[in-house]
């Protein structure tokens, strides 16, 4: 139950991420998709990598608030088709996860491959470069949790690497466009 | 020093040389420290690349490269160019996800599929070419990635996933790289030939080098890996700093018809003794071995580099000064691979 409402949180993250314009819109999605991933790494055994993941996330998630296109800005006009990409990619991972592939862990693959889809899309599909770098941010988090797909442990060193590209993407200069 | 590692090294150090070189001959206007930060930001991303013990980590050290050179000062803007990169990102990473999960043999081959399409995106090579702005500076041009940092990262990607997939699905990389590295082969030379602007001709000839190099890693034979392991050097260590070497010519629309040029032309053309040739021999043996009629082929499509690079070699004008120099140690260091290559092969463990 907890692997499938964490793996819920990663998808709503990643899905607000893609449908925000703003900074706090984006700062609440990289949250939220952060403390999916977190408690996703938590439930497949390893703590240590979770607490580095919410720990690194809450931070770039804070730098992300403090700077970027001002105000929420979820779902400006014309976000439907971003709407029905976040929806669709939801139905297609869970077809994945729970459908095509067997095996424990089908939480942890719903939650890669939605997050690491949508933020693919937010990044192809964007010009403003706060949504994508926080889209960066989350498909570095998501690319550090697919390892617990691995046979075997990876290891702290993916999970510090993920955690130091996510919070040092946010602290890149960007321009700040002015979002209503 | 692990294995992955010393299958790099050549190319790594022909990255450094480059570097020095591209520091040495760079013409006044351009920053020595600036282009020294730059250059050795990437060159030292291509080492961690190169050392990262796994996977994921190289993904994670090509996504830290892509963003950095995405935030460099150029004319296209950010997003825009942090996008090939980062859908190579995405690709991989879906096929690592592919390959690791328990289900039908299908996935193993979509993660095949994703491997082959995420080294061509990271690359940019066909269908993923990165879109070129001639007036940018090299550094900051996709030329960083076709000529610089792809060549590492796609050896340490090509290298580690061996033993995640299956027989059958390794075998269909193999083919995948194969089929796109003729068909960069001949987009490249084609293109490279008949494009309008010499640096956008440039840009392509670089393209037809890597078919080759794909054409390489494809066949699974030792012969194959060897020649793609040459031709990547040929391209950090000779296409790179040559082109180098042109920008300015180019931006003065100079051209010139010396016996330098020709000798220029002939190492682009991979003629005899320099490390092209070297390379395109392993390849039609590593090719006859496995399927002689693909060696046909590839010997057809080698023939269309030469009036590519006589028009490139042109373009490269009156070098003097420092840049004739620099293009004197080129031009040597190929010919001395090229006639023995032994060396540099026993370096990757060949």
């Amino acid at each position: 139950m907890i692997a499938a409402v964490a793996a819920f949180l990663g998808w709503l993250g990643a899905s607000i991420i893609v449908l925000a314009d703003g900074r706090r819109g984006l700062a609440v999605g990289l949250a939220g998709a952060a403390t999916g991933l977190a408690a996703i790494a938590w439930q497949d055994g390893d703590g240590v990598a979770a607490l580095i993941v919410l720990g690194g996330g809450g931070a770039a998630a804070l730098l992300r608030y403090r700077s970027g296109p001002g105000g929420w800005a979820v779902m400006p006009p014309g976000s439907t088709p971003r709407l029905i990409l976040c929806v669709a990619g939801a139905l297609v991972a869970l077809w994945f996860a729970a459908s095509v592939t067997i095996g424990p862990g089908g939480a942890t693959r719903f939650v890669v491959l939605s997050v690491i889809g949508l933020s693919g899309a937010r990044i192809v599909s964007s010009r403003e470069p706060s949504s994508v770098l926080t889209a960066v941010a989350t498909l570095a988090l998501a690319t550090a949790v697919a390892t617990d797909l691995g046979a075997g442990s990876a290891g702290p060193v993916p999970f510090i690497t993920a955690v130091l590209i996510a919070a040092g993407a946010l602290l890149l200069p960007v321009r700040v466009a002015n979002v209503p | 020093m692990s294995p992955e590692l010393a299958t790099s090294l050549p190319v790594l150090i022909a990255a450094a040389a480059a570097l020095g070189l591209a520091l040495a001959m760079s013409p006044p206007r351009v920053s020595r420290t600036s282009l020294l930060a730059r250059g050795g930001t990437g060159l030292a991303g291509m080492v961690a690349i190169a050392a990262a013990p796994s996977l994921d980590l190289v993904v994670l050290a090509v996504l830290v490269l892509a963003v950095l050179h995405a935030s460099l000062h150029g004319k296209r803007d950010f997003a825009s160019r942090l996008q090939m990169p980062a859908v190579a990102v995405v690709l991989i990473t879906l096929a690592l996800l592919f390959a690791r999960v328990q289900g039908p043999e299908l996935l193993q081959r979509l993660a095949a599929v994703g491997l082959a399409a995420g080294i061509a995106a990271c690359v940019g090579l066909l269908p993923y070419i990165h879109v070129l702005e001639p007036e940018d500076m090299a550094v900051a041009s996709p030329t960083a990635w076709i000529g610089f940092v792809g060549p590492v990262a796609a050896m340490a990607i090509l290298i580690r996933v061996r033993g995640l997939l299956s027989p059958d699905a390794g075998t269909d990389l193999g083919a995948m790289l194969i089929g796109l590295g003729l068909v960069n082969m001949l987009w490249g030379t084609l293109a490279a030939w008949r494009a309008e602007d010499s640096t956008r001709a440039w840009h392509y000839s670089f393209m037809a080098d890597w078919g080759l190099a794909l054409c390489g890693f494809g066949l699974t034979v030792a012969d194959g890996h060897a020649a793609a392991l040459l031709v990547l050097v040929s391209i950090v260590f000779g296409r790179l700093p040559l082109y180098l070497a042109s920008r300015q010519a180019l931006r003065e629309n100079q051209s010139a018809d010396r016996p330098i040029n020709l000798m220029v032309a002939a190492v682009l053309a991979g003629s005899a003794p320099f490390a092209g040739f070297a390379g395109r021999v392993l390849l039609l043996r590593g090719a006859t071995q496995m399927y002689w009629p693909l060696a046909l082929v590839l010997a057809a499509a080698m023939l269309l580099w030469l009036p590519v690079s006589l028009r490139l070699g042109r373009t490269l004008g009156r070098p003097r000064g420092r840049q004739a120099v620099g293009v004197g140690i080129v031009i040597a260091a190929n010919a001395l691979v090229g006639l023995y290559p032994l060396p540099l092969l026993a370096l990757a463990g060949r």
